[in-house]
């Protein structure tokens, strides 16, 4: 096809978008209410991800020793924390002396008398490792289980497994999210179909009279598609600046309540860093859509 | 030129179009293709366009083997046609020159060939000062003129009408007529269906009678009483 031809019919494509105002009004809006429903499915994903990931970063591997461990047995254990330090496998870690923990249920518990009878001797010392990986947590676990100090009852905590439910959750809540986006595409390649086949059944007159002067199919077709593509599009830039309010405001609200809830570790994230990955899927999602639609419609309605 | 061998046309619905028609059009001839309602006319002309094709037997127009045509030469076959109808078929927004460029835009003319064509094929039908109007500006007899500068700008072989004078009253009728004959005597082919029996009278062309989809009678120089 030639520049000129290719110039005229996007030309006519664009027309036709601007002369079907009512119908075009209307798929644009079905592309803007799917685009922006699927942009806050995946900005919740995204967010429960990070946050995820942000928390497994933040897990920390508890140890508690014995209460009578010798020193020893404690200098063992130091020894193989400090060894997988310096492999790389754990990040940092801190220890909390017998002392230590003793003065923090002190203090936690606000009342001498709760204490009764327990003593610092009866305090175990802790080590709190922070992982590089959380998913090394399960071999060093079995590891340290060997060590004679490690207090077998519980002694080893790790919240990995709290975390992994939570992700096979999120998961399901990603099957969820395709499925709806499926559905979505559907119903947005419908609609715009229904819009494309108004505008070919307006132009009926045009497309016949060019058929008998000969036109190729293309020539035919292509002004459909581009005011398919059109539509596709201009539906995910207007979804993209709604999506990007919505979120905005509903940052400062859910953030606002983490905050009271002291919860601070958790946040949605900012709109910016995601902006041009949501614009990217909007715009491909508008024009697949768009472009999906009009061709069913043209083939479907232009028998030429 | 234009060949029906042994060429049956039967409808979906059971209706026969056309029966067994066997006919040769030469290339420069003027030919009337007359019958009532029913008779074959517009199977004829849509079996030229291949906007229907043959149940059995074979077409040929222009070189082209109508009948088993693949879909993507159907743009090519009608490039060498010009077609005429009689409710004209002229796009409302577009004005008397839009419309005769339309037709050339459509198989990728250039913009220069645009502008050199468009104004000969106006001028050749008598409407070079109406290049600016809008066709609910003109009146029936112009707008047929406009519709003929369409089917002419391409340069056709073959020029088909059908009823092309159906919605005009007998004094633009024949000076479309007129105008299909002066196109005729330029070198193009003409193949006009019609009802008209003063026009057939006054013309003196050949002339097909169809009856029931069957060639009733074939006359040089006919008249619209052969047919009886």
């Amino acid at each position: 096809m030639k520049i000129r031809t290719m110039k005229l019919l996007v030309k006519e494509g664009t027309n036709n978008v601007v002369k079907n105002k009512l119908m075009s009004f209307a798929s644009i809006l079905t592309v803007v209410a799917a685009l922006f429903f699927l942009g806050i499915i995946l900005l919740i994903a995204i967010n429960i991800t990070s946050n995820i990931e942000a928390m497994k970063r933040d897990l920390e591997l508890t140890i508690f020793l014995n209460v009578n461990a010798t020193s020893y047995q404690r200098e063992e254990v130091v020894g193989f924390i400090e060894q997988k330090k310096a492999a790389g496998i754990v990040s940092e870690y801190r220890n909390e002396t017998k002392e230590q923990m003793y003065d923090n249920i002190k203090k936690s518990l606000n009342d001498d008398s709760l204490l009764e009878g327990f003593g610092v001797e009866n305090a175990a010392e802790s080590f709190y490792l922070k992982l590089v990986d959380p998913n090394s947590s399960d071999e060093l676990i079995k590891q340290l289980s060997t060590f004679e100090g490690v207090n077998k009852n519980n002694g080893i905590g790790y919240g990995k497994d709290e975390l992994d439910k939570l992700e096979g959750i999120l998961k399901i809540f990603n099957y969820i999210v395709m499925a709806i986006l499926v559905i979505l595409m559907v119903i947005s390649v419908l609609l715009i179909s229904n819009t494309i086949r108004l505008t070919v059944f307006a132009r009926r007159h045009q497309i016949e009279i060019m058929k008998y002067v000969g036109a190729l199919d293309s020539f035919i077709r292509w002004p459909f598609i581009v005011e398919g593509l059109l539509i596709g599009f201009i539906g995910a830039v207007l979804s993209f600046i709604l999506t990007s309010q919505a979120y905005k405001w509903l940052q400062d609200v859910i953030n606002a309540i983490l905050l009271n809830l002291k919860l601070s570790t958790l946040r949605l994230l900012e709109f910016g860093p995601v902006a041009f990955r949501i614009f990217i899927i909007y715009s491909i999602f508008g024009i697949v859509i768009g472009g999906i639609g009009s061709f069913f419609s043209v083939r479907k309605h232009l028998n030429v | 030129m234009i060949r029906f061998v042994d060429t049956t046309k039967v409808y979906s619905n059971g209706v026969v179009g056309l029966r067994n028609l066997t006919v040769r059009v030469e290339k420069g001839e003027f030919v009337f293709v007359i019958g009532a309602s029913g008779s074959g006319k517009s199977t004829f002309l849509k079996l030229i366009m291949h906007e229907e094709v043959p149940t059995e037997g074979e077409v040929y127009v222009n070189g082209y083997s109508v009948h088993d045509m693949v879909h993507s030469e159907i743009p090519y076959l009608r490039r060498s046609l010009g077609v005429v109808f009689q409710d004209f078929r002229l796009l409302p927004n577009k004005t008397a020159y839009d419309n005769v460029a339309f037709a050339m835009q459509i198989v990728e003319a250039t913009a220069r060939e645009i502008r050199r064509q468009v104004p000969l094929a106006l001028g050749l039908v008598g409407l070079s000062k109406k290049a600016r109007a809008y066709p609910n500006q003109l009146s029936g007899g112009e707008q047929q003129r406009i519709v003929l500068a369409r089917a002419l700008v391409n340069n056709p072989a073959v020029l088909i009408a059908d009823e092309p004078t159906g919605n005009l009253d007998p004094k633009t009728s024949l000076e479309i007529m007129n105008l299909l004959e002066e196109i005729n005597q330029r070198g193009t082919t003409v193949v006009v269906a019609t009802h008209e029996k003063g026009i057939v009278d006054t013309m003196k062309k050949r002339v097909i009678t169809l009856d029931h989809g069957e060639i009733k009678s074939d006359v040089q120089k006919g008249s619209y009483s052969d047919e009886n």
